[in-house]
C-alpha cells in the first residue's frame, strides 16, 4: 500500500482535485494542456505522443491529462495480470511514476517501425506487473488465477469481478478479431493459442502455463514459441509490423 | 553467455515481452536491454506487436487515491511545499556528517582524497574533451544537421554521435503527411553517390541504426536532403526535394 495522506504538507486537499487540474507546468509557464482544463475534455485532440513529449518537458498538466486518458486501460491490464485490485493499484502508481521519469525516452519510431504511445505505456505497466508477480515467488497451482472457469470455493476463490471476467482465450479471440488476423491465427491449434493467451493475459510463466493446462513443460514452450512466430507472421501479412 | 546469436536474441526478446522468462532470466535480459540498442530495438518491436493484444482487456477505474499518490511523487520541486523540504534537508545534512565521527572517518577521508585528486588532476580519470563536455563548455562530438523547407522553416534535426551507430531524427516543425510515398533522408557526399539514411517521421522523434559509425559514413558529407520517394528501395534521390540542410561536425 503506497498511498500518501490525502492532504499534503502544504495543506492542499489533493483528493478534491481531478487529475487534469492538479498539474504544474515547468517554471510556472503556461502549459499547452491548460486549454484542455478550460474547455470540455472531449475537445482534447492532442495525441498521446504529444502528451508524452510535453511530460518529458516536465509539463505536469499534460502528464495529468495523459493519466486521465489512459489510466483505465492500463489499470485493466494490471488487474488482469495480478488478479488483485490493491496490487494492481500499487503497480499502476509505480508505472506512472516511471512514465513521468522516462517520458523523454519514448521514441515514436525505431528502425523504421512505428511504436505507438499506448503500446509503450502498456509495456511499462506489464513489465511492472510481471516483476511484481515474479517477486511473489513461485505460485502453487492452486494459487494460479483462473479467471473464467474457476469453481474454487475456498480462500482462493475468485472475486465476483474475476468470475465475470472473460477468459484469456476469449480476450485473445477478441483482440485478433479487431486486428483482423483472426483467420490467420485460427490456423493455429487450440492448445497453441491457449498457452499464448494464458501467458499474455494472466502473466503465467512457462511452468505455470504447463501446470494450468496439465501439459508437459517442453510442449508448452514449443507451443508458445510457435504461437509468437505465427502472430508475427500474421501481423507481417497484414502489414501491421514488417 | 554471449548474446551474439540473432535467433537467440529474438527468442529472448519475445519471451521477455510476453512475460514467460523466469525471474532470474528476466533480470539478466533487462540488464542486457539497458546496455544494447539492438536488443532494445527487438524488445520495442515485440512490445508493439504484443501490445495490440491488450486492447481487448476490459478497462477498470483505479481508486482516486492512486492519482493523489502519483501526483505527490511527480510534482516538480517548485510546486512542492518548502517548509517540509527544508526540514528534511537539514536533518539529512546532519545525518550525512555523523558517520565520520563514528568510525567511518577513514572512508570519508578516502573519498575526500579521491575527490581532491580528481579535481587536481582530472585527466587521470577522463579525457579533456569529456571534462569540457561535462562542465557544460562543449557538446559531445557529433554529426548534426538542421533541415528546412524552401521557405527556410526548420523542419528536422538530425544527430548522431561521431563514433556512434545510432541516428536520431527529431521533427522540429510541422510536416504534412505525404498523400503517397514516404519521406527519405539522404546524405550527399562530395565525391560519391547519395546514400539513403532512412525514413523520416512526420511527428515526434525516430531513432535508427546506421550500418557503420557516423564517422565512417558522414565524414565526407556536407549536405543532407529529404526527398519524396514512391519506390520502396530507391537507389538515388528523386528530384522532389522537400527539405535540405548542411551536415556539420560538432567538434
Amino acid at each position: 500500500m503506497r498511498y500518501l495522506p490525502k492532504t499534503n504538507a502544504g495543506g492542499r486537499d489533493l483528493d478534491a482535485e481531478r487529475p487534469h487540474i492538479s498539474g504544474f507546468a515547468k517554471n510556472g509557464q503556461r502549459s499547452p494542456c491548460d486549454v484542455l482544463i478550460l474547455r470540455d475534455m472531449k475537445l482534447d485532440t492532442r495525441s498521446l505522443e504529444d502528451l508524452i513529449a510535453s511530460a518529458a518537458q516536465s509539463d505536469h498538466k499534460c502528464f495529468a491529462t495523459l493519466y486521465d486518458r489512459t489510466n483505465r486501460h492500463l489499470f485493466g491490464v494490471a488487474v488482469r495480470i495480478l488478479g488483485q485490485q490493491q496490487a494492481a493499484e500499487d503497480v499502476l502508481q509505480e508505472a506512472y511514476v516511471s512514465i513521468w521519469k522516462n517520458a523523454g525516452v519514448y521514441r515514436s519510431e525505431i528502425d523504421g517501425q512505428t511504436i505507438q504511445a499506448m503500446t509503450w505505456l502498456i509495456a511499462i505497466v506489464r513489465n511492472k506487473a510481471l516483476d511484481a508477480l515474479r517477486s511473489r515467488g513461485r505460485r502453487k497451482e492452486s494459487e494460479l488465477p483462473d479467471w473464467a472457469d474457476g469453481d474454487d470455493t475456498g480462500d482462493n476463490a475468485p472475486s465476483a469481478a474475476q468470475s465475470l471476467a472473460p477468459s484469456a482465450m476469449h480476450l485473445l479471440e477478441q483482440a485478433t478479431q479487431s486486428m483482423h488476423i483472426e483467420g490467420c491465427m485460427g490456423t493455429l491449434e487450440g492448445s497453441y493459442r491457449q498457452s499464448l493467451a494464458l501467458a499474455y493475459y494472466q502473466g503465467l510463466s512457462h511452468s505455470e502455463v504447463a501446470a494450468q493446462m496439465g501439459a508437459p513443460l517442453g510442449s508448452v514452450k514449443a507451443w508458445i514459441r510457435r504461437g509468437l512466430a505465427k502472430l508475427k507472421g500474421c501481423l507481417d501479412t497484414r502489414g501491421v509490423m514488417a | 553467455m554471449r548474446y551474439t546469436n540473432a535467433d537467440l536474441l529474438e527468442h529472448l526478446a519475445s519471451s521477455y515481452v510476453l512475460g514467460t522468462l523466469s525471474s532470474g532470466a528476466r533480470r539478466r535480459f533487462a540488464r542486457l536491454t539497458a546496455d544494447r540498442f539492438d536488443v532494445r530495438t527487438r524488445v520495442a518491436h515485440w512490445e508493439q506487436r504484443l501490445g495490440q493484444l491488450a486492447q481487448s482487456v476490459p478497462q477498470q477505474s483505479p481508486a482516486s487515491q492512486v492519482w493523489t499518490a502519483i501526483s505527490a511523487r511527480t510534482l516538480p520541486e517548485s510546486a512542492q511545499p518548502v517548509a517540509g523540504a527544508a526540514a528534511v534537508g537539514g536533518s539529512g545534512l546532519v545525518r550525512w556528517f555523523k558517520p565520520a565521527g563514528w568510525g567511518l572517518g577513514g572512508v570519508a577521508a578516502g573519498a575526500l582524497a579521491s575527490t581532491l585528486l580528481f579535481i587536481a588532476v582530472p585527466t587521470l580519470f577522463i579525457s579533456s574533451d569529456q571534462i569540457a563536455m561535462r562542465s557544460g563548455e562543449r557538446l559531445p562530438q557529433s554529426y548534426v544537421g538542421v533541415l528546412s523547407d524552401a521557405q527556410g522553416n526548420g523542419k528536422l534535426l538530425v544527430s548522431s554521435l561521431r563514433q556512434g551507430k545510432v541516428m536520431t531524427i527529431k521533427v522540429i516543425g510541422p510536416i504534412a503527411v505525404p498523400a503517397s510515398g514516404r519521406l527519405v533522408l539522404w546524405a550527399l557526399p562530395a565525391n560519391a553517390p547519395a546514400m539513403a539514411l532512412g525514413t523520416v517521421p512526420t511527428t515526434g522523434t525516430s531513432v535508427s541504426t546506421l550500418p557503420d559509425t557516423s564517422e565512417k559514413l558522414l565524414s565526407k558529407v556536407s549536405k543532407l536532403v529529404v526527398t519524396l520517394e514512391t519506390d520502396a528501395a530507391p537507389s538515388q534521390p528523386s528530384t522532389t526535394v522537400v527539405f535540405s540542410g548542411n551536415c556539420a561536425k560538432l567538434w
